[in-house]
């Protein structure tokens, strides 16, 4: 039997860094697991450690005690098998559209490469902007080049780190919709930190709540709705009122104006 | 799909066009600006001339410059001495701009080389180009090294230091990046830092380049009886002066026109690069 891929396993996860000569505790206790094919949404105020720990699943930051696991086997350093899409776009400015799909894709022959950057322009729809340099995109195209980067490696794994969070709030609905599409076509396991707490609703299959100083995890809710999600259907918002309740920000009466 | 979005930014970089189009007239309008003064500084110089207060030997008049420029131009002399100034300058160039580059990019690259190397280089700039002329003399003589070694070491320095600066400062997101897909060595070098520090090096060597040139007349200044210097030094010793004057006119034309054409070389290569379109100057 095939293992199912794109599993990622955080056991009792701690995390501390020196500030002043002074260790502070980043993440502490974390116990998480990320399925397979799921897409999921990490929330929480600015200081939990939400950053940190998808630097630790990107391999960017060791030095933790506890386990972190991708497919059972510890993760060591980074690697092509897990993509990231930073909140800056970090597009290489010399490079074009077109080169900065193609930047991790050493490895394939001209012709695959041709094949696999222009099957993933389409996919981010950017098909007529293949020669533009990043400095002549708006924010939100942008982006999605650094969405086809990521995945033109076909990562088993996707890592989004806060991705929408400099767009404006329009393009910012309308990248929600386009990344509920990408991840619908790819299939493959998606993980999302985020501040906003409808895009978390609106994209995850669950969402990890999580609260600062020391960076805890709250709660983990399932989100079982069909898709794609209607943001004013009453279900949306309750469970909208129970996460913010989270964060001691729900009203009293939420279906007070649910009705 | 989202024709809007296409449509928004189709107008931007419509309207990019645009403000290049606009730079390029206020650019011609600039240039015409820079004329004004050395046409009034010429039609000044032959009023002066029309005066009479002095004799043509000591005051030449414009239009004897102009005749000296062609008859020196028709004898071939003056593409003699130009070609082999210019190549004093190329292999000067080469020597310092290449180890300068070489240097940097070590000092850049590594805290500990630039930590050991990096104050000491600081200190040597230190010293002005011309004070290095005794010693290049004892040591090298005065033949063509000496000459190629004098201009070196002015093309050394704005390279090192240029380089320095373009490959210590590739910003740490792109670090990172290159971290994340798993870059390293020789092709972190070529996909990142060499791209990063693009800008900065080609300043380097647009400003080495022009150093070269300066410092190619001083190098004419000993032994040697060829080169555009020496045709204004001997232009001097039998007070010739249209030809010293000429003389002038000829570094400063071919400066101008060398740091004009690496100029267009660095906008075409750099065409990404936004800041540059901004102009630096």
């Amino acid at each position: 039997m095939s293992k199912l891929k794109g599993v990622i396993e955080i056991r009792n996860l701690s995390k501390s860094f020196v500030v002043d000569n002074d260790p502070l505790q980043i993440l502490k206790n974390i116990n998480v697991t990320f399925s397979s094919g799921e897409f999921v949404s990490i929330i929480g105020s600015s200081g939990c450690g939400k950053t940190t720990l998808l630097r630790i699943m990107l391999g960017l930051e060791s030095d933790y005690e506890g386990e972190a696991l991708l497919d059972g086997e510890p993760i060591v350093g980074p690697g092509l098998n897990r993509g990231i899409v930073f909140q800056d776009h970090r597009l290489l400015p010399w490079l074009t559209v077109t080169e900065n799909i193609a930047f991790g894709l050493d490895k394939l022959d001209r012709k695959e490469k041709k094949h696999v950057v222009s099957e993933h322009i389409k996919l981010v729809g950017l098909n007529g902007f293949e020669h533009a340099y990043p400095s002549q995109l708006s924010g939100g195209m942008a982006q999605r080049v650094a969405i086809a980067r990521a995945l033109a490696n076909r990562p088993e794994i996707l890592l989004l780190d806060e991705p929408l969070g400099a767009l404006d709030a329009l393009t910012r609905i309308h990248m929600q919709k386009e990344l509920e599409r990408i991840w619908q076509l790819e299939k493959i396991t998606m993980i999302m930190v985020t501040h906003d707490v409808d895009e978390a609703i609106y994209l995850s299959d669950k969402v990890v709540i999580m609260s600062s100083r020391p960076g805890v995890i709250n709660k983990i809710i399932d989100i079982p709705f069909s898709r794609p999600r209607d943001r004013a259907s009453s279900e949306f918002i309750h469970i909208k009122a129970q996460i913010l309740k989270e964060f001691h920000l729900g009203t009293e009466y939420p279906f007070a104006y649910a009705i | 799909m989202d024709l809007d979005h296409k449509g928004l930014n189709g107008q931007i970089i419509n309207d990019q066009i645009m403000n290049k189009n606009i730079t390029d007239r206020f650019q011609w309008k600039d240039r015409l600006l820079g004329l004004i003064l050395p046409v009034a500084l010429l039609f000044a110089w032959q009023g002066l001339v029309n005066l009479k207060l002095y004799s043509d030997l000591i005051l030449v008049p414009p239009l004897k410059v102009v005749g000296t420029l062609v008859y020196l131009a028709g004898t071939g002399e003056l593409t003699t001495h130009i070609l082999i100034s210019l190549q004093r300058v190329l292999t000067g160039f080469l020597i310092g701009a290449s180890s300068g580059f070489l240097l940097g990019l070590l000092m850049g690259l590594s805290a500990t080389i630039n930590r050991s190397l990096g104050p000491f280089i600081k200190a040597l700039k230190q010293v002005p180009e011309f004070a290095w002329m005794p010693m290049i003399i004892l040591v090298f003589g005065m033949d063509e090294l000496a000459k190629d070694v004098f201009i070196a070491i002015g093309a050394f320095y704005p390279m090192v230091f240029n380089t320095y600066q373009g490959v210590s400062g590739v910003p740490h997101k792109y670090q990172e990046l290159a971290r994340v897909f798993d870059f390293k060595n020789i092709r972190f070098l070529q996909k990142v830092v060499l791209p990063s520090a693009l800008p900065s090096i080609l300043t380097g060597l647009r400003l080495s380049i022009g150093l070269s040139w300066m410092f190619v007349v001083g190098a004419e200044l000993f032994g040697t009886e060829s080169g555009i210097g020496y045709m204004m030094y001997s232009g001097r010793e039998m007070f010739q002066i249209d030809v010293v004057i000429a003389g002038l006119v000829v570094i400063g034309a071919i400066g101008f026109i060398m740091n004009a054409l690496l100029k267009v070389v660095e906008n075409r290569v750099l065409v990404w690069n936004v800041s540059v379109e901004g102009g630096q100057g």
